[in-house]
């Protein structure tokens, strides 16, 4: 059985971190398929009222099925916080840049969809660390913007997202 | 089937103000956030965890805002619409008890041509704040319209 995933950062030096940049990973994959159950969850967490994510008629003939809430894009991939087997859960290439930051918060966001997302539509994702900054001071803390771009794709290999994120990664400012 | 508003991309008006959106998120809407993303960062359960890392309680997570960015779109575009462009950067922090705030405008429509099918856009910006009017998470959405 696995530990359950950990939020356990990769911890090394400012030049252990420039050695993953150009890195692309192997295609990692959604334990499932995108469900009704998580896309009305997700719309009822933002309350979101749009009938492409709760009427299943309306987004059959509109959409072809129930839409994927782009927002939830990088939840799909997110691998649950526990699973019945020896390997631990591989989260996202971004945490595991060794790096000297204790924790992280998001910095920005851009992504496109060149299509959408339906419920049944089993993703994988490709990730690669595009760049990691010289360290820099701000008012949480000290520690590097590290940005990534990742490639989502559905099971027939169609390109559905691509994902530029970047976040700080950093030693707060004040301790306890 | 129930019919719903669809939004024609002649009757797009640039610029156009969106209804502002206010949404306070309790602890409850806070622990969504890991049961609905599948993010279990501690930061967005745990408020021990996000004091000890310079935050005052437990804090909304990206997935979350952007939600809320899209949801003010689409409310205002219909469901003959979705988002297929969207950057936010994240200046600040919704905790616990806070409210979002968004105010949006039109701010172009474009038909564009270069792909297999033309493709009827408009682009928005859309900020979001806090209760105290500080300025958290400005963004730009790009919403293709069905034809």
């Amino acid at each position: 059985m696995s530990e359950g995933i950990r939020y356990e950062f990769a911890f090394g030096t400012y030049d252990d971190a420039l050695r993953m940049v150009g890195v692309r990973t192997a295609p990692r994959y959604a334990g499932t398929a995108v469900s009704g159950a998580r896309i009305q969850h997700f719309a009822s967490m933002v309350r979101d009222p749009n009938p492409s994510y709760w009427d299943a008629d309306f987004a059959r003939q509109a959409w072809g099925g129930l839409i994927a809430p782009p927002a939830l894009l990088m939840g799909w991939v997110i691998p649950p916080p526990w699973l019945p087997s020896d390997e631990p859960p591989t989260p996202s290439i971004a945490i595991r840049v060794p790096l000297p930051g204790t924790t992280f918060i998001n910095a920005s966001n851009d992504v496109e969809f060149p299509t959408t997302i339906l419920e049944g539509d089993r993703l994988h994702v490709i990730e690669e660390v595009v760049s990691v900054s010289p360290e820099k001071k701000t008012r949480l803390g000290t520690g590097h913007f590290v940005e990534t771009c990742d490639e989502f794709h559905r099971a027939d290999g169609t390109l559905v997202a691509i994902n530029r994120n970047t976040l700080f990664r950093f030693t707060p400012a004040v301790q306890p | 089937m129930k019919t719903y508003r669809r939004l024609a991309w002649e009757d797009v008006t640039v610029p156009t103000e969106l209804t502002e959106v206010v949404d306070t998120v309790d602890y409850q809407r806070v622990v969504m956030n890991p049961g609905a993303t599948w993010d279990y960062f501690p930061g967005h359960f745990d408020p021990e965890y996000a004091q000890r890392h310079g935050h005052p309680t437990i804090f909304v997570n990206t997935m979350h805002i952007a939600g809320f960015v899209d949801r003010i779109a689409t409310d205002w575009s219909g469901p003959y619409s979705r988002v297929v462009r969207r950057k936010v950067s994240l200046l600040g922090s919704f905790y616990a008890g806070d409210s979002m705030v968004g105010r949006g405008r039109v701010v172009d429509k474009r038909l564009e041509t270069s792909g297999e099918n033309p493709r009827h856009l408009v682009d928005l910006e859309i900020a979001v704040f806090n209760q105290r009017e500080e300025l958290c998470c400005p963004a730009e959405l790009t919403i293709e319209l069905s034809p």
